[in-house]
């Protein structure tokens, strides 16, 4: 019994450590992912992993079948791809063949069967990274790029059109971490710009089939950016620097000019003009142009004749505050005369020439472009404005005086002025006159067409026996003027302001020769007509002004024909007065020639034109739009 | 779009090419080497001062390969979804109703087949899927599967493609002589039923899949190795 148990206790034990000796030995694992590639579509190779070897020495075959064939092949090449790897050669190598491959891992205890695997070659393909890369840095005026050139892998046959391939470069800063991938298509060189300026750029290239897997980069090639400066923002500063130094200069040069530029821009407002009187033909400043353009060429005498004419005049004598009156109409004449070469005005339908304009020119002859062509004027015109102002307190002492009926009242005056001659008038014709030369302010009277309203008086203007010497100082018909004294003693400042229609006072002095003149002095506004109410027998004519309702309604109507003029002096005593139609055949109105008419003999020079009555009314036309003094209207003969 | 763009352009040329070829084609059918017969139909071409041939190569090849892409496309969606389990063995591609085509299996193979040849290849290949893609066409819409309408569409684009592909081919082949116009005759004996269950469906279905990726493969091999052979004077695409 005991050696029974012992034999089977032996046995026991043998058996035990017979399995103890075998535990660690284990067949192989089974190997697997077994993945296949291929180069260039000629070789492949493929790979395993393998399984655990079970703790024994394992080997691995690779078997492979070809489709429509049972027969099984060995891998014929394990060593040339590395381990656990089959490489097929071109031999061996089918396109558009399916392989099945499987792996077999054996070791002494056993062998493991991987899981087959079918490919075919043209469906794995992943070529090898192109090879010579190169990367150049090339100028293009001052801007650098990149240019990178590369060659296909060596066993890709892209001659053929075996293998087509597509290549794809990627770059990025040594620096940083981010690739930029550029598409090269099938083209073997790129271009790369936009370059940092002194970066240091890594430069790799990868290829891929037209059906198949991408390849590994390239290694990298470095290349380094040269310096250069950006030129673009250095002008766009300098380009904005510039600019705003122009724009300051420009908005100082503004500022600088700034009214002019306004003024420019916002061109000062007219005033209302003088039909027929260029303004600034009036502004040039040229006296006698001027004169000549407003009066006949051949009547204004000429300044060497001037003394003659004043000579001429007939001394009338007059109170002593009408001679100052006279004087001052005097000065004021020569003035005017001087400054004003004639008064007519062919645009005017009335007798546009009138003593007033010269009286007023004279005295403004400064007024009218500041110009002052005439000795006489200047130097008178100093004594014209005292004399205005003494001329001034004696109109009104006169109108008070002598002004008896409401008729004339000095709303009839109707004065038109010419501004630009009328204006220095003003000034002194509201003033006493002082005859400082009896002749010469006679002289300067110029009376235009009329006078007298034809049916207010006869045309005879009779002047004082005793003064006749004097001449008909008369011309000046010396009104007061009530209003006017605001107006016309304000010197006129601008030369434009002549041809609007200022209250430029004429003063008209009649100078009533003697002492039995019946001088009615009219205390005139300018607006007002007068009117010549009765002659007096002796050496008289009443004036009175018009009502300025009677004058607008007969004034459009009768003007034409009310206007009488002076047409010769018969003795020292007469004066012929024409009526308007002839008066108007006579352009020149000017004073002058009245004044010389007044004398006894016609002086040649009034060949031309009519004699009048110089008759200088002082008459400013508040309303007178077109700013003529009309002479007609001053004397407020039709209706007037 | 860009498949209708080319397929216009293609269909002008052929109008040119045309006018072109009953003239020319007595003076082609003397040569008789295919290098010879490829310089006379380069010279031909320059006769007719038609598209040049490597630019209708060109137009080809870009042709077959987006068919190409296209069943590569299909075989991975069906893979996709196609059940592991129920999945037949792997089709052998010897199975293919064009397996009798003797095509080059290497590169040295392909390289040594003259133009027409590869011309001719190429062209009966592609005749012989005419009928299979239509059984495919109208087995997809009723396919067992998740993504049909997308493989409907994918084959529907898959034959235009082919279409207009076997135009342009006849229109070069005539270009390159008679031996390129010669067709192999590969019927397609599948019958237009792919089968009764899903699984056996799938099966033929992912079998004629299969078979299609590779010969529209071969279509395109040949057709670029034509394109570097006509690209002589343009050596940078090849």
């Amino acid at each position: 019994m005991k050696k029974v148990g012992e034999v089977v206790l032996l046995w026991l034990l043998i058996l035990f450590i017979h399995n103890a000796a075998g535990e660690g030995y284990s067949p192989p694992g089974k190997p697997t992912n077994i993945s296949c590639r291929s180069p260039e579509k000629e070789t492949f190779t493929c790979w395993w992993k393998p399984g655990s070897d079970g703790g024994l020495p394992t080997t691995y075959a690779l078997y492979y079948r070809k489709e429509g064939s049972q027969r099984v092949f060995e891998c014929p090449d394990y060593k040339t791809a590395g381990k656990n790897s089959c490489f097929f050669s071109k031999n061996v190598t089918f396109v558009w063949v399916n392989y099945n491959i499987t792996v077999v891992a054996t070791n002494s205890r056993g062998r493991a069967f991987s899981d087959p695997v079918d490919i075919d070659v043209v469906y794995i393909v992943k070529p090898n990274p192109p090879e010579e890369v190169v990367v150049n840095v090339t100028e293009d005026k001052d801007w650098p790029f990149l240019q990178v050139s590369w060659k296909p892998p060596k066993m890709a046959d892209t001659r053929s059109g075996w293998i087509t391939l597509f290549y794809e470069v990627r770059l990025k800063l040594e620096n940083k971490n981010k690739w930029e991938e550029v598409s090269a298509g099938q083209r073997k060189t790129l271009q790369i710009y936009s370059l940092r300026s002194g970066g240091t750029y890594e430069v790799q290239v990868r290829c891929k089939p037209d059906h198949g897997f991408w390849s590994e980069w390239s290694p990298s090639s470095r290349v380094k950016v040269p310096e250069y400066f950006p030129q673009e923002r250095s002008m766009w500063i300098l380009i904005v620097v510039f600019a705003a130094f122009i724009l300051v200069i420009f908005i100082w040069m503004v500022y600088m000019n700034f009214h002019s530029v306004k003024r420019y821009l916002l061109p000062p407002v007219p005033g209302p003009k003088i039909k027929g009187i260029d303004k600034q033909f009036l502004k040039s400043g040229k006296s006698e142009d001027i004169f000549s353009s407003l009066v006949v060429s051949d009547f204004p005498p000429t300044t060497s004749n001037y003394e003659d004419f004043l000579v001429q005049y007939l001394e009338v004598y007059v109170p002593e505050e009408r001679e100052l009156i006279m004087d001052e109409g005097k000065d004021l004449q020569d003035d005017s005369f001087k400054t004003e070469n004639s008064t007519c005005d062919n645009d005017s339908g009335r007798g546009s020439c009138d003593s007033h304009t010269l009286l007023t020119d004279k005295g403004g002859g400064d007024k009218e472009d500041g110009q002052q062509s005439d000795q006489e004027g200047s130097q008178a015109e100093a004594d014209t404005k005292s004399q205005e102002e003494a001329l001034e307190e004696e109109l009104l002492a006169c109108s008070h005086e002598n002004l008896q009926s409401s008729n004339v009242s000095n709303e009839k005056e109707k004065v038109k002025s010419w501004p630009s001659l009328f204006s220095p008038l003003p000034q002194y014709s509201l003033s006493p006159v002082n005859r400082p030369n009896p002749p010469k302010t006679g002289q300067q009277h110029c009376l235009s067409d009329s006078l007298f309203t034809p049916n207010s008086m006869p045309s005879y203007f009779t002047q004082p026996g005793p003064s006749t010497r004097k001449g008909f100082r008369s011309n000046y018909w010396e009104c007061s003027f009530d209003h006017k004294q605001s107006h016309p003693l304000h010197p006129q400042s601008a030369a434009h302001e002549h041809l609007q229609a200022q209250n430029d006072l004429n003063t008209a002095h009649v100078d009533y020769m003697g002492a039995p003149l019946d001088v009615h002095v009219l205390n005139v506004r300018p607006s007002e007509y007068v009117e010549v109410q009765r002659v007096s027998v002796e050496d008289g004519v009443l004036l009175h002004p018009v009502s300025p309702s009677q004058e607008d309604s007969r004034t459009l109507s009768h003007q034409t024909e009310d206007y009488s003029r002076v047409r010769v002096v018969n003795n020292d005593n007469g004066l012929l007065l024409l009526q308007r139609d002839a008066i108007e055949e006579e352009k020149s109105m000017c004073p002058y020639q009245e004044d010389v008419v007044s004398r006894a003999s016609i002086t040649p020079t009034l060949q031309n034109s009519a004699t009048g009555i110089n008759i200088a009314l002082p008459i400013l036309d508040e309303m007178a739009a077109s700013g003529y003094i009309d002479t007609a209207t001053m004397f407020g003969l039709p209706t007037h | 779009m860009q498949q209708k763009s080319e397929k216009r352009q293609l269909g002008q040329r052929r109008n040119r090419l045309r006018t072109c070829r009953t003239d020319k084609r007595t003076m082609a059918q003397r040569r008789i080497s295919g290098g010879k017969l490829f310089i006379t139909v380069v010279y031909l071409v320059a006769m007719c001062r038609a598209v040049p041939v490597n630019d209708l190569l060109d137009r080809a090849s870009q042709r077959s390969d987006k068919m190409h892409s296209l069943s590569t496309l299909l075989t991975q969606e069906m893979d996709s979804h196609f059940p592991p389990y129920g999945r037949m063995q792997m089709p052998r591609p010897a199975d293919c109703h064009t397996s009798a085509l003797q095509t080059p299996n290497d590169k040295e193979q392909a390289l040594q087949v003259s133009e027409s040849d590869l011309m001719s290849l190429a062209r009966s290949l592609l005749q012989a899927w005419v009928d299979p893609l239509a059984v495919l066409s109208t087995s997809a819409i009723t396919l067992p599967h998740p993504s049909k309408s997308s493989i409907s569409s994918k084959i529907q684009e898959l034959q235009e493609h082919s279409k207009s592909l076997a135009d342009g081919l006849d229109i070069l082949s005539g270009k390159m002589g008679p031996s390129a116009q010669a067709i192999s005759f590969l019927p397609y004996t599948g019958g237009t039923d792919l089968g009764q269950d899903r699984v056996t469906i799938l099966n033929k279905f992912n079998f004629l899949l299969s078979c299609l990726r590779r010969d529209s493969h071969k279509i395109d091999s040949f057709l670029k190795v034509l394109r570097c052979r006509a690209a002589k004077l343009q050596p940078e695409l090849c």
